[in-house]
């Protein structure tokens, strides 16, 4: 409290000598000591201090809850805060933002897809709940005077394409979306080839097609709605990085007998950008939605801070993958009609505007580990190739690379077709081969790009997306890559669901994180469900309590099979 | 009065040379010791007043206040212990400095004999309530409820400086022992009504009344939780002593002047009790509370009967008490979840169980629950405003629902319901804690045994 004062007095000045020492006891050498006194310096004319220094840039001093990170789900979490709290103006907000031109946030660098087609029935009660709210979005974000918001919302569907071996698991999870209430269906091989003519079905079994509520949009838009409305709801946004968490620790001892040791926040210091200035946020809550970076949140508030093995060692899994986005030209493409395609090798596309421009990825093998690299033999779909909803398109990083697009600069002819060629670590593209051998030795940094910064890689493109695209539509033989990006994942290392829900240990921060690729689509609905678990202390709509950090400790994989 | 004001002046050397660890035992043991030696003056010897000399007097109104104010000390310490543990030792001697200081002027102001002398002390309190506000308060707008504070009731109180010079050059003399016998009615005129106005306004924002409470919830809220106890308990039982003396020389111009003010009063208590309704902030709901019981004081002060007087007296001690301890038990909830907002800390009542026991006391005092002395005074006010005008007690009535109802709510939604998540691990209730709580309520469950001290000097 006194340094808070202190602050609020000496300004700027914080590294001069404080306000307790006593300069120079003698009085004979006036000049020179006089003017080097900080006090005396500022009152000369001229001088910078002001004794109510102007803290409008520093975030508050207090706020009831602090929302690290303001992405898609940060302000989701605030918004439905603000909206289930009993009373208006009854919570403080406070939402945290490290880069307000949201360059390298996941949000705006996605795809933005939203589909329902999950194997875990909470995940398709998610993405149903944020397809009304996005669809009766001028209702939930109205702002008075404000013109209503625009999704572009492009209700094509997603077409999930399966082999011989997954098409049992997709019968059985479309059964079970059917229940839940999305409204997809089952298309036979022959059925696919007469709806979408320029599909080549051959390796199709199955196919599931999103018939409602599927689609994608556009997520800077939503972003901009929801910051709107927040800002008319009251809550304070501040630009600034959290370093460091003050907390204060209790050993209690659990009902079995065994000692615990609780943390609880107590300040969050945001400090603010290109200065050492920081405020200290005293603050009862923290919700950590800081996507790709919430591992270094978590690290900061001492979550995982312990001997591996035990709840207070076990950390938060999420860390940053970098994914690239390609945005392609081909004259000769799928239609209007065409959904966003997914292909059982893990390659998929979908149009993007009017003029026969695609926009396609394909996630990186994941190898790192044996079990998860492994193909099961009863034919489950395999989660090699992850996370794949990465969607979203609207903002367009031009790459330095030289083998860039600008078109002209690719061959006119079409690229011989590729058919399955071995990978490196005798990982074959084509799904088809049942090969329940554990992946041997590559080490995934070769798959893995490398997430320090968001470069693209054209020969990603060349080697792995293209051929199985091609092989997948025809058409796309002759293509000329427009441009390309990257944007990273809050990849959950564990079982690439999200993590939702209070920590165990560190009692007043909550998560909202780790959704790996799906986060946009599902974030009004976790939102949501983690307001509801701060206001009322458990979940009251949607029971997300699979999605809870216990599983970490406990080891229980809530494992999401239909990864785009 | 010597008895009561060097031991407390001793007080200070006490903190300041007492050793590191002995700092709070030392200064609440021996405040609290004192604190007994003001029962002493309950022995009054007649229905007028017990002199101590021509400086120091004490009647049956400024007992019951006096000793108040003397048990506050240590309970105001107890308090502060948790917030202050953090800082540097200077720092608290300084706090603890500040609080003796406080009640060492309070008690002067309790017990002058002289209205000057009575003036000035009363403008020296609010020097270290302002700086125990605005240096130790918790968050910035604590100087802008610094500058609130001060403002007003300087602004109040200036008027009646010059009022009281003037009575003095009239009069002849402003000790209250000889201005009983020297009054003369004032005639109806409008210096007189200004006159009346220079007097009472000081009071007035005090109390406070409703068109001037804006610093009151400022003030309450950012202040520290010692800060909040004594504003609460007793600095506004300033503003209602002053006018219960001032009314002596003020007559018959009360009687149309009056109007105006109790018109405002009754109106503005049912404003400020709706206001709590729609609170979100724990001590901001305390904070309307109080300037809706004082609301009835000021209009009890005002229909000048023998009756009212006794329950504004009655009413400012039970108040006193109670505000005081809904303040701590706001503390002790603020220092686990370092929030206030109400809806974060729910359902107290699982986790905490003896903590929730005082919860309830406390609201049920709040609300008037008979027999407490809380009912007895608001029983007093409600009689005599019904017997000076009918209508009154429609609103009477109306406010004394509407003060159940939030008293009611504010501990529903701290104690019951199920409890949020992040309480899971608070600390359990501290001794001192329950200590606290239990010195705040037992004189006042005993008062409601023998209410009659605290009826003051009409009973």
């Amino acid at each position: 409290m006194f340094r808070r004062a202190l602050r609020l007095r000496l300004g700027p000045c914080l590294s001069g000598p404080g306000l307790g020492t006593y300069r120079g006891g003698s009085t004979v050498d006036w000049d020179g000591k006089v003017s080097k006194i900080k006090k005396i310096q500022s009152i000369f004319p001229g001088g910078a201090w002001s004794p109510l220094y102007d803290t409008s840039h520093l975030p508050p001093e207090r706020s009831d809850v602090v929302i690290v990170g303001g992405g898609v789900l940060g302000l989701s979490v605030a918004y439905w805060l603000k909206r289930l709290e009993k009373q208006q103006g009854a919570i403080r907000v406070l939402v945290v933002e490290r880069d307000h031109t949201y360059a390298q946030a996941s949000t705006v660098l996605s795809v933005g897809g939203i589909r329902q087609q999950f194997s875990l029935p909470e995940n398709v009660q998610l993405s149903l709940f944020s397809a009304e709210f996005l669809r009766n979005i001028n209702e939930y974000l109205a702002v008075v005077d404000d013109p209503p918001l625009d999704l572009q919302f492009n209700p094509s569907g997603y077409l999930l394409l399966a082999s011989e071996e997954g098409a049992a698991i997709m019968e059985r999870n479309v059964k079970m979306q059917r229940q839940e209430g999305a409204k997809v269906c089952l298309m036979s091989p022959e059925q696919l080839q007469k709806k979408f003519p320029w599909i080549n079905t051959e390796g199709v079994a199955l196919a599931s097609y999103g018939l409602e509520n599927e689609g994608w949009f556009d997520p800077w838009c939503l972003l901009q709605g929801l910051r709107r409305k927040l800002q008319s709801m009251g809550v304070l946004f501040c630009q600034g990085e959290v370093t460091r968490f003050i907390s204060s620790s209790s050993h209690m001892e659990s009902a079995s007998g065994e000692q615990v040791t609780l943390k609880r926040i107590h300040e969050v210091h945001v400090k603010m950008d290109h200065s050492q200035e920081f405020q200290p946020v005293e603050c009862a809550i923290v919700v950590n939605a800081a996507g790709a970076w919430s591992g270094q949140i978590a690290e900061l508030a001492g979550v995982g801070n312990g001997p591996p093995g035990t709840m207070q060692g076990t950390k938060l899994p999420v860390e940053p993958r970098k994914r690239y986005v390609y945005l392609w030209h081909c004259p000769q493409g799928p239609g209007l009609e065409a959904p966003l395609v997914a292909d059982p090798s893990g390659a998929y596309f979908r149009r993007e505007g009017l003029g026969n421009n695609y926009l396609g990825s394909c996630s990186p093998t994941e190898v790192s580990s044996v079990g998860s690299g492994c193909r099961r033999r009863d034919g489950e779909r395999v989660s090699l190739r992850s996370q794949a909803s990465w969607e979203g398109p609207t903002r367009v990083l031009m790459s330095q690379s030289p083998l860039a697009l600008n078109w002209g600069l690719f061959p006119p002819s079409p690229c011989p077709p590729r058919g399955p060629t071995k990978e490196m670590g005798d990982v074959w593209i084509c799904p088809c081969v049942l090969d329940i051998s554990p992946i041997p030795t590559s080490p995934y940094q070769e798959e893995e790009p490398d997430p320090g910064n968001l470069e693209v890689d054209y020969d990603f493109f060349q080697e792995k997306v293209w051929p199985r695209l091609a092989q997948r539509v025809p058409a796309f033989e002759t293509l000329k890559v427009r441009s390309a990006w990257a944007g990273y994942y809050d990849y959950n290392t564990f079982d690439q669901n999200g993590v939702v829900g209070p920590h165990p240990l560190v009692i007043n921060m909550y998560f909202a994180t780790g959704f790996s690729g799906h986060g946009l689509q599902q974030a009004p609905a976790v939102g949501r469900a983690v307001a509801e678990m701060v206001l009322e202390g458990h979940f009251q709509t949607i029971n997300l309590s699979p999605f809870l950090f216990g599983r970490f400790y406990f080891g229980e994989k809530t494992q999401e099979h239909c990864i785009l | 009065m010597l008895k009561y004001i060097i031991p407390t002046m001793m007080l200070m050397p006490l903190t300041w040379l007492s050793k590191n660890n002995m700092i709070w035992i030392n200064s609440t043991l021996h405040s609290l010791l004192i604190s007994l030696t003001s029962l002493l003056l309950m022995n009054q010897f007649n229905d007028n007043s017990l002199n101590f000399s021509l400086v120091f007097f004490s009647d049956s109104l400024s007992t019951p206040l006096l000793i108040l104010t003397m048990w506050l000390l240590p309970l105001m310490l107890m308090a502060s212990q948790h917030h202050l543990s953090k800082e540097n030792l200077t720092r608290k001697k300084l706090f603890i400095s500040m609080l003796i200081l406080l009640q060492l002027f309070l008690i002067m102001t309790f017990t002058a004999a002289e209205l000057i002398f009575f003036y000035i002390l009363f403008e020296a309190t609010l020097v270290p309530t302002l700086i125990i506000i605005t240096r130790w308060g918790n968050q910035t707008e604590r100087l802008n409820a610094g500058l609130y504070f001060l403002f007003y009731t300087l602004t109040g109180s200036l008027p009646l400086l010059v009022a009281l010079m003037h009575v003095q050059n009239t009069v002849g003399s402003l000790n209250f022992l000889i201005l009983q016998y020297w009054v003369q009615p004032m005639p109806n005129s409008w210096s007189n009504i200004f006159m009346w106005l220079a007097c009472m306004m000081a009071f007035m924002v005090k109390m406070p009344l409703y068109g001037l409470h804006l610093w009151l919830p400022k003030a309450h809220v950012e202040a520290p939780i010692a800060g909040s106890m004594v504003l609460a308990a007793i600095l506004l039982k300033l503003g209602g002593y002053g006018m219960l003396r001032i009314t002596l020389i003020l007559n018959p111009v009360t009687d149309f002047m009056a109007y105006p003010f109790i018109m405002l009063s009754l109106w503005g208590m049912i404003v400020t009790s709706s206001i709590c309704l729609r609170q979100t902030d724990l001590k901001s709901l305390i904070a309307y509370s109080s300037v809706s019981h004082m609301a009835l004081v000021i209009v009890a002060i005002l229909i000048q009967t023998p009756w009212s007087y006794m329950g504004a007296t009655a009413l400012m001690i039970a108040h006193g008490l109670t505000s005081s301890m809904l303040f701590c038990l706001a503390n002790s909830n603020y220092e686990r979840i370092h929030s206030r907002t109400m809806i974060l800390a729910r359902g107290l009542q699982t986790l905490l169980p003896l903590m929730a026991t005082w919860w309830l006391l406390a609201s049920l005092t709040n609300l008037a629950l008979p027999p407490t002395i809380n009912l007895i005074g608001e029983l007093f006010v409600v009689m005599s405003t019904f017997s000076w005008s009918n209508i009154t007690i429609i609103l009477m009535g109306l406010n004394m629902v509407i003060t159940a109802l939030y008293s009611l709510y504010m501990l529903i939604t701290t104690q019951r319901g199920k409890h949020t998540h992040h309480i899971n691990s608070i600390s359990p209730s501290f001794t001192r804690e329950n200590a606290l709580m239990s010195l705040h309520i037992l004189p006042l469950l005993l008062l409601s045994l023998n209410p009659k001290i605290i009826l003051g000097p009409l009973y």
